[in-house]
Protein backbone atom coordinates (compact mmCIF):
# COMPACT_ATOMS: atom_id res chain seq x y z
CA UNK A 1 0.00 0.00 0.00
CA UNK A 2 3.12 2.33 0.69
CA UNK A 3 4.35 1.53 -2.66
CA UNK A 4 0.93 2.34 -4.72
CA UNK A 5 0.98 5.79 -2.38
CA UNK A 6 3.97 6.45 -2.51
CA UNK A 7 4.11 6.35 -6.64
CA UNK A 8 1.46 8.83 -6.86
CA UNK A 9 2.98 11.29 -3.85
CA UNK A 10 6.37 10.79 -4.52
CA UNK A 11 7.68 11.89 -0.80
CA UNK A 12 7.34 8.56 1.86
CA UNK A 13 5.70 10.98 4.53
CA UNK A 14 3.09 11.90 2.80
CA UNK A 15 2.74 8.22 1.48
CA UNK A 16 2.75 7.41 4.90
CA UNK A 17 0.06 9.41 5.57
CA UNK A 18 -2.19 8.85 2.79
CA UNK A 19 -2.06 4.93 3.90
CA UNK A 20 -2.45 5.59 7.93
CA UNK A 21 -5.74 8.06 6.68
CA UNK A 22 -6.59 5.26 4.51
CA UNK A 23 -6.82 2.38 7.18
CA UNK A 24 -8.60 4.83 9.65
CA UNK A 25 -11.24 4.96 6.83
CA UNK A 26 -11.63 1.67 6.45
CA UNK A 27 -11.76 1.21 9.78
CA UNK A 28 -14.42 3.37 10.03
CA UNK A 29 -16.23 2.22 6.62
CA UNK A 30 -16.18 -1.48 7.47
CA UNK A 31 -19.88 -1.98 8.15
CA UNK A 32 -20.17 -0.22 4.62
CA UNK A 33 -18.13 -2.48 2.64
CA UNK A 34 -20.71 -4.46 0.55
CA UNK A 35 -19.00 -7.61 -0.73
CA UNK A 36 -21.50 -8.01 -3.79
CA UNK A 37 -20.15 -4.93 -5.05
CA UNK A 38 -16.81 -6.15 -5.20
CA UNK A 39 -13.65 -7.59 -3.62
CA UNK A 40 -12.06 -6.05 -0.20
CA UNK A 41 -8.72 -5.41 -1.62
CA UNK A 42 -10.05 -3.14 -4.47
CA UNK A 43 -11.96 -1.22 -2.19
CA UNK A 44 -9.05 -1.05 0.34
CA UNK A 45 -7.50 0.33 -2.19
CA UNK A 46 -10.05 2.55 -4.07
CA UNK A 47 -9.95 4.39 -0.18
CA UNK A 48 -6.61 4.46 -0.43
CA UNK A 49 -6.29 6.04 -3.96
CA UNK A 50 -8.65 8.34 -3.36
CA UNK A 51 -7.15 9.62 -0.14
CA UNK A 52 -3.85 9.90 -1.94
CA UNK A 53 -4.78 12.13 -4.66
CA UNK A 54 -6.68 14.42 -2.42
CA UNK A 55 -3.16 14.86 -0.33
CA UNK A 56 -1.98 15.23 -4.06
CA UNK A 57 -4.16 18.12 -5.26
CA UNK A 58 -3.99 19.39 -1.76
CA UNK A 59 -0.31 19.68 -1.61
CA UNK A 60 -0.08 20.94 -5.13
CA UNK A 61 -2.34 24.05 -4.12
CA UNK A 62 -0.18 24.77 -1.18
CA UNK A 63 3.17 24.09 -2.72
CA UNK A 64 5.69 26.86 -2.22
CA UNK A 65 8.49 24.61 -2.76
CA UNK A 66 10.76 25.15 -6.67
CA UNK A 67 9.94 22.00 -7.30
CA UNK A 68 6.46 20.83 -7.69
CA UNK A 69 5.87 18.08 -6.08
CA UNK A 70 4.17 15.96 -9.19
CA UNK A 71 7.61 16.69 -11.02
CA UNK A 72 9.59 15.57 -8.22
CA UNK A 73 11.79 12.56 -8.22
CA UNK A 74 8.81 10.64 -10.71
CA UNK A 75 11.40 7.73 -10.50
CA UNK A 76 12.12 5.53 -13.80
CA UNK A 77 10.63 2.65 -12.06
CA UNK A 78 6.58 4.82 -12.45
CA UNK A 79 7.66 5.27 -15.93
CA UNK A 80 4.72 4.00 -18.24
CA UNK A 81 6.76 1.35 -20.01
CA UNK A 82 8.12 -0.06 -17.00
CA UNK A 83 5.03 -0.58 -15.06
CA UNK A 84 4.38 -2.11 -18.40
CA UNK A 85 6.91 -4.71 -18.50
CA UNK A 86 6.36 -5.68 -14.78
CA UNK A 87 2.43 -6.17 -16.33
CA UNK A 88 3.01 -9.30 -17.55
CA UNK A 89 1.46 -11.74 -14.91
CA UNK A 90 -1.83 -9.91 -15.51
CA UNK A 91 -2.29 -11.43 -18.97
CA UNK A 92 -5.49 -9.67 -20.31
CA UNK A 93 -4.78 -5.83 -18.96
CA UNK A 94 -1.01 -6.44 -20.56
CA UNK A 95 -2.45 -7.68 -23.98
CA UNK A 96 -5.25 -5.11 -24.02
CA UNK A 97 -2.87 -2.59 -23.05
CA UNK A 98 -0.19 -3.39 -26.01
CA UNK A 99 -3.18 -3.21 -28.75
CA UNK A 100 -3.01 0.70 -27.70
CA UNK A 101 -0.10 2.77 -29.64
CA UNK A 102 2.56 3.26 -26.93
CA UNK A 103 1.96 7.02 -26.71
CA UNK A 104 -1.98 6.78 -25.99
CA UNK A 105 -0.77 3.72 -23.12
CA UNK A 106 1.40 5.90 -21.60
CA UNK A 107 -1.26 8.50 -21.00
CA UNK A 108 -3.57 6.09 -19.06
CA UNK A 109 -0.61 4.65 -17.27
CA UNK A 110 0.70 7.98 -16.02
CA UNK A 111 -2.57 9.23 -14.75
CA UNK A 112 -3.18 6.15 -12.88
CA UNK A 113 0.28 5.36 -12.02
CA UNK A 114 1.28 8.50 -11.13
CA UNK A 115 -1.40 10.36 -10.40
CA UNK A 116 -1.46 13.35 -13.22
CA UNK A 117 -4.29 15.26 -14.40
CA UNK A 118 -5.32 15.89 -17.83
CA UNK A 119 -3.13 19.17 -17.66
CA UNK A 120 0.23 17.81 -16.06
CA UNK A 121 0.24 15.33 -18.55
CA UNK A 122 -0.07 17.75 -21.10
CA UNK A 123 2.58 19.84 -19.71
CA UNK A 124 4.50 16.51 -19.55
CA UNK A 125 4.44 15.50 -22.82
CA UNK A 126 3.94 18.97 -24.72
CA UNK A 127 0.49 18.00 -26.01
CA UNK A 128 -2.69 20.21 -26.34
CA UNK A 129 -4.92 19.14 -23.10
CA UNK A 130 -7.94 18.55 -25.54
CA UNK A 131 -6.07 16.02 -27.46
CA UNK A 132 -4.85 14.57 -24.02
CA UNK A 133 -8.56 14.24 -22.96
CA UNK A 134 -9.80 12.52 -26.32
CA UNK A 135 -6.91 10.45 -26.09
CA UNK A 136 -7.15 9.28 -22.80
CA UNK A 137 -11.17 8.36 -23.46
CA UNK A 138 -10.61 6.89 -26.64
CA UNK A 139 -7.98 4.71 -25.26
CA UNK A 140 -10.49 4.02 -22.31
CA UNK A 141 -13.35 2.47 -24.28
CA UNK A 142 -10.64 0.38 -26.29
CA UNK A 143 -9.85 -0.84 -23.21
CA UNK A 144 -13.11 -2.02 -21.83
CA UNK A 145 -14.17 -3.16 -25.41
CA UNK A 146 -10.99 -5.27 -25.14
CA UNK A 147 -11.22 -6.30 -21.82
CA UNK A 148 -14.95 -7.12 -21.70
CA UNK B 1 -26.16 15.37 -18.95
CA UNK B 2 -29.17 13.12 -18.04
CA UNK B 3 -27.63 9.36 -17.82
CA UNK B 4 -30.36 7.36 -19.57
CA UNK B 5 -29.31 9.36 -22.53
CA UNK B 6 -25.43 7.81 -21.75
CA UNK B 7 -24.19 5.56 -23.99
CA UNK B 8 -22.68 2.48 -22.41
CA UNK B 9 -19.37 3.05 -23.82
CA UNK B 10 -19.76 6.90 -22.61
CA UNK B 11 -20.69 5.47 -19.30
CA UNK B 12 -17.68 3.10 -18.95
CA UNK B 13 -15.41 5.85 -20.05
CA UNK B 14 -16.63 8.23 -17.64
CA UNK B 15 -16.25 5.52 -15.01
CA UNK B 16 -12.79 4.76 -16.37
CA UNK B 17 -11.80 8.41 -16.19
CA UNK B 18 -12.96 8.76 -12.58
CA UNK B 19 -10.55 5.41 -11.79
CA UNK B 20 -8.03 6.90 -13.05
CA UNK B 21 -8.27 9.80 -10.98
CA UNK B 22 -9.08 12.38 -13.92
CA UNK B 23 -12.39 13.60 -12.61
CA UNK B 24 -11.96 16.60 -9.88
CA UNK B 25 -13.33 18.87 -7.78
CA UNK B 26 -17.26 19.65 -8.25
CA UNK B 27 -17.15 17.28 -11.40
CA UNK B 28 -15.76 14.32 -8.98
CA UNK B 29 -18.48 15.12 -6.36
CA UNK B 30 -21.38 14.81 -9.11
CA UNK B 31 -20.09 11.58 -10.17
CA UNK B 32 -19.87 10.06 -6.97
CA UNK B 33 -23.40 11.02 -6.12
CA UNK B 34 -24.02 9.28 -9.22
CA UNK B 35 -22.48 6.17 -9.08
CA UNK B 36 -24.36 5.84 -5.39
CA UNK B 37 -27.62 5.73 -7.72
CA UNK B 38 -26.94 4.47 -10.73
CA UNK B 39 -26.00 0.43 -9.70
CA UNK B 40 -24.82 0.30 -13.91
CA UNK B 41 -22.22 3.47 -13.58
CA UNK B 42 -21.45 1.09 -9.64
CA UNK B 43 -20.22 -2.03 -12.06
CA UNK B 44 -18.52 0.21 -14.13
CA UNK B 45 -16.36 1.46 -11.71
CA UNK B 46 -15.76 -1.74 -10.04
CA UNK B 47 -14.83 -3.55 -12.88
CA UNK B 48 -12.18 -0.38 -14.00
CA UNK B 49 -11.01 -1.31 -10.43
CA UNK B 50 -10.52 -4.89 -10.94
CA UNK B 51 -8.44 -4.69 -14.02
CA UNK B 52 -6.45 -1.71 -12.92
CA UNK B 53 -5.74 -3.48 -9.66
CA UNK B 54 -3.15 -5.32 -11.39
CA UNK B 55 -1.54 -1.62 -12.01
CA UNK B 56 -1.32 -1.49 -8.63
CA UNK B 57 0.01 -4.76 -7.75
CA UNK B 58 3.25 -3.60 -9.60
CA UNK B 59 4.07 -1.12 -7.10
CA UNK B 60 7.17 -1.77 -5.29
CA UNK B 61 6.71 -2.91 -1.69
CA UNK B 62 8.12 -0.95 0.84
CA UNK B 63 7.98 -1.62 4.69
CA UNK B 64 6.06 0.16 6.69
CA UNK B 65 8.10 2.91 9.09
CA UNK B 66 8.18 1.18 12.56
CA UNK B 67 5.97 4.05 13.85
CA UNK B 68 3.56 3.75 11.42
CA UNK B 69 1.68 1.38 12.94
CA UNK B 70 1.41 2.76 16.65
CA UNK B 71 0.03 5.48 15.01
CA UNK B 72 -2.56 4.29 12.99
CA UNK B 73 -3.72 2.06 16.26
CA UNK B 74 -3.50 5.20 18.46
CA UNK B 75 -5.48 7.46 15.79
CA UNK B 76 -8.64 4.27 15.11
CA UNK B 77 -8.09 3.76 19.45
CA UNK B 78 -9.50 7.49 19.41
CA UNK B 79 -12.62 6.40 17.40
CA UNK B 80 -13.33 2.76 19.11
CA UNK B 81 -16.57 3.55 19.96
CA UNK B 82 -18.07 4.60 17.39
CA UNK B 83 -16.52 2.25 15.21
CA UNK B 84 -16.94 -0.48 17.59
CA UNK B 85 -20.63 -0.08 16.65
CA UNK B 86 -20.00 0.18 13.24
CA UNK B 87 -18.48 -3.22 13.17
CA UNK B 88 -20.90 -4.79 15.67
CA UNK B 89 -23.99 -3.53 13.02
CA UNK B 90 -21.61 -5.27 10.14
CA UNK B 91 -21.71 -8.95 12.12
CA UNK B 92 -25.04 -8.21 12.64
CA UNK B 93 -25.77 -8.08 8.79
CA UNK B 94 -24.93 -11.40 8.18
CA UNK B 95 -21.31 -12.01 8.10
CA UNK B 96 -20.11 -9.41 6.33
CA UNK B 97 -16.81 -9.08 7.61
CA UNK B 98 -16.26 -13.11 6.50
CA UNK B 99 -17.06 -12.32 3.16
CA UNK B 100 -15.07 -9.14 3.07
CA UNK B 101 -12.23 -11.95 3.98
CA UNK B 102 -13.01 -14.87 1.70
CA UNK B 103 -13.23 -12.14 -1.16
CA UNK B 104 -9.70 -11.23 0.24
CA UNK B 105 -8.07 -14.80 -0.33
CA UNK B 106 -9.69 -15.16 -3.41
CA UNK B 107 -8.28 -11.65 -4.66
CA UNK B 108 -4.86 -13.13 -3.57
CA UNK B 109 -3.49 -14.52 -6.99
CA UNK B 110 -4.09 -11.54 -8.56
CA UNK B 111 -2.70 -9.40 -6.30
CA UNK B 112 -0.21 -10.85 -2.90
CA UNK B 113 1.80 -7.97 -1.82
CA UNK B 114 -1.71 -6.07 -1.77
CA UNK B 115 -3.15 -9.34 0.44
CA UNK B 116 -0.33 -9.50 2.86
CA UNK B 117 -1.06 -5.57 3.58
CA UNK B 118 -4.81 -6.34 3.96
CA UNK B 119 -3.62 -9.15 6.37
CA UNK B 120 -1.14 -6.65 7.81
CA UNK B 121 -3.74 -4.36 7.93
CA UNK B 122 -5.82 -6.90 9.86
CA UNK B 123 -3.72 -7.40 12.58
CA UNK B 124 -2.89 -4.18 13.53
CA UNK B 125 -6.79 -3.51 13.54
CA UNK B 126 -6.94 -6.27 15.68
CA UNK B 127 -4.13 -5.06 17.70
CA UNK B 128 -5.90 -1.67 18.27
CA UNK B 129 -8.79 -3.34 19.30
CA UNK B 130 -7.14 -5.82 21.72
CA UNK B 131 -5.64 -2.65 23.34
CA UNK B 132 -8.53 -1.40 23.98
CA UNK B 133 -10.38 -3.69 25.43
CA UNK B 134 -7.13 -3.50 27.95
CA UNK B 135 -8.02 -0.32 28.57
CA UNK B 136 -9.15 -0.56 32.86
CA UNK B 137 -12.20 0.10 33.20
CA UNK B 138 -11.26 0.36 37.07
CA UNK B 139 -7.38 1.01 38.39
CA UNK B 140 -6.37 0.72 42.44
CA UNK B 141 -3.28 2.25 43.15
CA UNK B 142 -1.67 0.30 45.82
CA UNK B 143 0.61 2.59 48.20
CA UNK B 144 3.37 1.79 50.57
CA UNK B 145 2.82 2.98 54.26
CA UNK B 146 5.34 6.20 53.45
CA UNK B 147 2.59 6.75 50.54
CA UNK B 148 4.97 5.68 48.03
CA UNK B 149 3.00 3.69 45.24
CA UNK B 150 4.24 0.40 44.97
CA UNK B 151 1.79 -1.48 42.49
CA UNK B 152 -1.80 -0.54 40.49
CA UNK B 153 -4.43 -2.98 40.20
CA UNK B 154 -6.17 -2.49 36.74
CA UNK B 155 -9.47 -4.18 36.06
CA UNK B 156 -10.76 -4.87 32.68
CA UNK B 157 -13.99 -5.01 30.41
CA UNK B 158 -14.33 -8.64 30.17
CA UNK B 159 -13.81 -9.19 34.34
CA UNK B 160 -9.85 -9.71 33.80
CA UNK B 161 -8.19 -7.99 37.08
CA UNK B 162 -4.10 -7.64 37.39
CA UNK B 163 -1.87 -6.64 39.38
CA UNK B 164 1.36 -4.50 37.67
CA UNK B 165 3.92 -3.69 40.56
CA UNK B 166 5.76 -0.07 40.10
CA UNK B 167 8.77 -1.14 41.94
CA UNK B 168 10.47 -4.06 43.40
CA UNK B 169 9.57 -5.26 46.99
CA UNK B 170 11.32 -7.08 48.86
CA UNK B 171 10.39 -10.54 49.88
CA UNK B 172 12.30 -12.39 53.13
CA UNK B 173 13.16 -15.33 52.00
CA UNK B 174 10.26 -18.88 52.36
CA UNK B 175 8.15 -15.81 51.98
CA UNK B 176 5.55 -14.76 49.50
CA UNK B 177 3.38 -11.67 48.21
CA UNK B 178 -0.13 -12.18 48.90
CA UNK B 179 -2.66 -10.14 47.05
CA UNK B 180 -6.10 -9.37 49.22
CA UNK B 181 -9.39 -7.89 48.28
CA UNK B 182 -12.14 -6.64 50.96
CA UNK B 183 -15.34 -5.38 49.77
CA UNK B 184 -17.25 -6.05 52.65
CA UNK B 185 -16.13 -5.84 56.19
CA UNK B 186 -18.40 -8.33 57.23
CA UNK B 187 -17.08 -10.66 54.99
CA UNK B 188 -13.40 -9.67 55.60
CA UNK B 189 -10.89 -9.92 52.97
CA UNK B 190 -10.28 -12.63 50.16
CA UNK B 191 -6.56 -13.62 49.05
CA UNK B 192 -6.90 -13.42 44.89
CA UNK B 193 -3.34 -13.81 44.31
CA UNK B 194 -0.08 -15.28 45.88
CA UNK B 195 3.70 -14.57 44.40
CA UNK B 196 7.06 -14.98 45.15
CA UNK B 197 8.07 -11.86 44.19
CA UNK B 198 6.93 -8.74 42.69
CA UNK B 199 6.24 -9.29 38.93
CA UNK B 200 2.55 -8.42 37.35
CA UNK B 201 0.02 -10.75 37.94
CA UNK B 202 -3.16 -11.67 37.10
CA UNK B 203 -6.25 -11.71 40.23
CA UNK B 204 -8.77 -14.53 40.56
CA UNK B 205 -11.40 -12.62 41.63
CA UNK B 206 -13.60 -15.35 39.85
CA UNK B 207 -17.17 -14.77 41.73
CA UNK B 208 -16.06 -12.04 43.99
CA UNK B 209 -17.29 -8.97 44.13
CA UNK B 210 -16.20 -5.81 42.27
CA UNK B 211 -16.63 -2.58 42.37
CA UNK B 212 -15.47 0.84 42.85
CA UNK B 213 -13.71 2.08 46.39
CA UNK B 214 -13.22 -1.68 47.00
CA UNK B 215 -9.93 -2.14 48.92
CA UNK B 216 -6.77 -4.45 47.45
CA UNK B 217 -4.23 -5.00 49.65
CA UNK B 218 -0.83 -6.51 49.57
CA UNK B 219 0.67 -8.47 52.64
CA UNK B 220 4.05 -10.95 52.68
CA UNK B 221 2.64 -14.16 54.19
CA UNK B 222 4.22 -17.79 54.08
CA UNK B 223 5.21 -19.42 50.61
CA UNK B 224 2.55 -21.74 50.42
CA UNK B 225 -0.06 -18.71 51.34
CA UNK B 226 -1.61 -17.27 54.34
CA UNK B 227 -2.07 -20.44 56.39
CA UNK B 228 -5.40 -18.89 58.56
CA UNK B 229 -6.64 -17.53 55.17
CA UNK B 230 -6.76 -13.85 56.32
CA UNK B 231 -3.69 -11.92 56.33
CA UNK B 232 -1.26 -12.44 58.77
CA UNK B 233 2.32 -10.66 57.96
CA UNK B 234 2.58 -6.93 57.26
CA UNK B 235 0.92 -5.09 54.69
CA UNK B 236 3.11 -4.13 51.89
CA UNK B 237 0.73 -1.53 50.18
CA UNK B 238 -3.22 -1.22 50.07
CA UNK B 239 -5.40 1.40 47.71
CA UNK B 240 -9.08 1.05 46.71
CA UNK B 241 -10.47 1.32 43.16
CA UNK B 242 -11.71 3.68 41.45
CA UNK B 243 -13.49 4.28 37.85
CA UNK B 244 -10.86 5.14 35.25
CA UNK B 245 -11.57 8.27 32.84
Amino acid sequence: MIGVAQRLLKRRALAEEAVQDAFVLIWRHAARFDPQRGAGLTWIYAILRNRALSILRDEKRTETSEAPLGEEMASEEDDPETVMSKLSDAKALHACLETLPAQRRGLVLLAFVQGLTHGEIAGKLGLPIGSVKSWIRRSLIALKECLG
Amino acid sequence: MSPSLESAPDRDALAGEYVLGLVEGADRERLEQRIAREPALAASVETWRGHLAAIDATARPIPPSPGLWARIEAEIAGILPAAERGRAKALKAGGTLADWWNSLFIWRGAAFAGALAAILLAIGLNGALDRAKRQPVMVAVLLTDANVAAAVVNTYPDGRVEMVPLQNIAVPAGMALEIWTLWDRTVGPRSVGLIDRARTTPLRLDQLPLGTNQLFEITIEPATGSPTGRPTGPIVAKGNTAQAL
